[in-house]
């Protein structure tokens, strides 16, 4: 799997390096590039074509706040598959896993809504960030407790709702809630899926699914939400 | 009334100015002009210079009765509405010496006089000291009514002066007289524009450079009191690992309330309880506690018991637990779920001696007589979660 590390802070992107160093020694990981604001993560990450970006959400440069959302627009067309190649007809797909140390709820749903596949926060641990990356690589989503938190907030499950159909886009289905919940709570995929009785591979795709309605909906409590916080 | 006049002199010279035909006309509309200039805003300003000026301003009792902001006058405001009133009242004695034939006055002179100072107390007197200095800095024209003033002010001073002016000459003459006058004002504007505009921009750059400005030293005078204070702490006690732990926890999560706005939040609610006896475990146990809340709702009193029962939770699992300790609590309409999970060694209830009253008797027995539930799940090698669940009771909702 190939790694850009986008990040402002020089000390923060060689300490993750080191944490991700045991993953590249053994061959899962390859660190391909590094960048320290918006035009050089855009132009690092149009040129050597990744798997997974590790994004930072607070990025210098740029016009749009914050900056790891600018990233995302900007490279757009990298979030579908491209060629990896031109003379290799399977598509690569670049996919985005944000790591951030703000704890704003509008910041991080910003980089979700461009098309981040997930969040974690900088004090996740080593062992971690690699299984999150290879997570996202696969095209999994990485929701972290805090924002298993958000969505609940915001999808208004706290206040009781509930889909009565699974793909409605505004609300989450009661699986979904539990899901989420259980994530919250801080239980990892594997325990989360022992708790409910069912495979790992189904937990993946319920957070799928609610990661996917985070970027579409329509849901007249996010969009107002995010009004507020002057995103849209 | 609100010239701080004795009421009966204004009405004579209201009377007076009345016989000398017109003035009546431009006295009423300079009272009209001057009265009920009591913006919110205006009655702030009078207030707060109303301290420095010391003690309330002497004034009629209409005034009195009328309106209590109104008695806060400024002291530049009255100041301005005295001359103009002994100002208006001499004009009007003037008048009615020379109707009498008393006093020989050029009728011709003294009318548009009049006029022109009428039109510019109008357009003066509105603004104070205060409203003067925004008039330069803004544009000023803030109100209709204020707009309204000026342009009856700026009329009223043209007329003067065209009367003044040309008093003999016919109407040709008066006509072409306005036209020049007209071009010479238009040409001015179109000179002076350019350099208006610009310096009107350079007053809104100076204005945002100033706030920005503002901005940083707050977040500097921030910094300094907090993050500055925490390193040179923290270089002062680096022999002590688990102590620069603490202070660097703290600290961040200090940081991060000012950043994140989570300091604004009402402190007596759900959500910013359950932070406060997480910073507190964290601080006396250096242990690392993540909260996640969902939804939030005031604190009541069996409120409160759950809130005692998560702290007895979450301090008995940063006692024992090495990693992270995640506290989810959950506030939704049929009442309040909360849970406290640790990656520690993990225990089985069963073992826990009778007296230990910890869990016993803090958690699961203040829960259950506040009609609530707790649930600890917990198995050696797994760690341990306590689940607190407190319903709404039906007659509170």
């Amino acid at each position: 799997m190939r790694v850009v590390i986008v990040d402002d802070h020089r000390v923060f992107r060689s300490g993750v390096r080191a944490e991700l160093g045991p993953a590249v020694a053994d061959g899962r990981l390859d660190i391909v590039g590094e960048a320290g604001d918006v035009e050089e993560a855009v132009a690092v990450v149009a040129h050597t074509r990744p798997d997974v970006v590790l994004l930072d959400v607070h990025l210098p440069g740029g016009t749009v706040r914050p900056g790891g959302r600018e990233v995302l627009t900007r490279s757009a067309s990298l979030l579908v598959g491209v060629p990896a190649r031109a003379d290799s007809p399977d598509l690569a797909m670049v996919r985005f896993l944000a790591l951030s140390v703000s704890d704003a709820a509008e910041d991080v749903i910003a980089v979700i809504r461009a098309g981040a596949r997930g969040y974690v926060t900088k004090s996740i641990t080593g062992e971690e960030l690699v299984a999150a990356v290879l997570k996202v690589a696969d095209g999994d989503a990485v929701f972290s407790p805090r924002l298993a938190g958000f969505v609940l907030d915001a999808f208004g499950t706290g206040a009781g709702e509930v889909a009565v159909v699974d793909d409605e886009l505004d609300r989450l289905s009661a699986r979904e809630r539990e899901v989420m919940r259980l994530i919250a709570r801080g239980y990892a995929y594997k325990e989360v899926a022992r708790e409910l009785f069912i495979s790992v591979k189904t937990v993946e795709t319920h957070v799928s699914a609610v990661l996917r309605k985070l970027q579409l909906s329509s849901r007249h409590e996010l969009t107002r939400w995010a009004a507020d916080r002057r995103l849209l | 009334m609100h010239l701080n006049l004795p009421v009966k002199a204004v009405r004579v010279g209201f009377v007076v100015a009345s016989f000398a035909g017109f003035s009546g006309v431009v006295l009423y509309a300079w009272l009209w002009a001057l009265v009920s200039e009591v913006s919110p805003g205006s009655a702030r300003d009078a207030a707060n210079r109303q301290r420095e000026v010391g003690g309330p301003i002497a004034s009629s009792a209409e005034a009195e009765a009328e309106a209590k902001a109104e008695v806060e006058a400024t002291s530049t405001r009255i100041r301005a509405d005295l001359l103009a009133g002994a100002f208006l009242v001499a004009a009007g004695a003037v008048l009615l010496a020379s109707q009498a034939g008393w006093v020989w006055v050029r009728p011709g002179l003294v009318l548009p006089l009049l006029i022109v100072t009428s039109g510019a107390v109008i357009a003066y007197a509105q603004f104070d000291e205060v409203d003067r200095a925004r008039w330069f800095a803004r544009t000023g024209v803030g109100t209709r009514s204020a707009a309204l003033r000026l342009a009856l002010g700026v009329l009223l001073v043209v007329l003067g002066v065209l009367l003044l002016v040309v008093q003999e000459a016919d109407f040709l003459l008066l006509g072409r007289t306005l036209l020049a006058a007209v071009a010479v004002l238009v040409g001015v504007a179109v000179v002076l524009a350019p350099w208006a505009v610009r310096m009107w921009r350079d007053l809104d750059a100076e204005r945002g450079a100033r706030a920005r400005e503002a901005e940083r030293a707050d977040i500097a005078a921030h910094l300094h009191d907090s993050v500055l204070q925490t390193l040179a702490l923290i270089q002062r006690r680096s022999h002590d690992g688990a102590e620069v732990v603490r202070l660097a926890r703290a600290q961040e999560r200090d940081l991060r309330g000012w950043l994140y706005g989570a300091a604004d939040a009402d402190p007596t609610t759900m959500a910013a309880r359950v932070a406060e006896l997480a910073a507190e475990a964290e601080d006396v146990h250096g242990a690392v506690v993540e909260v996640v809340t969902v939804g939030d709702r005031p604190v009541n009193d069996r409120m409160a018991s759950l809130l005692a029962a998560l702290r007895e939770a979450v301090v008995n699992a940063a006692r024992h637990a090495e990693s992270p300790v995640r506290v989810y609590v959950e506030s939704s309409p049929d009442g309040v779920e909360a849970f406290v999970r640790d990656r520690g060694p993990g225990f089985d209830l069963a073992d826990v001696p009778e007296d230990r009253l910890g869990v016993r008797e803090s958690i699961i027995g203040r829960m259950e007589r506040h009609g609530g539930s707790a649930r600890v799940r917990s198995a050696p090698g797994e760690g341990t979660e306590v689940r607190l669940l407190l319903p709404d009771r039906e007659e509170e909702q």
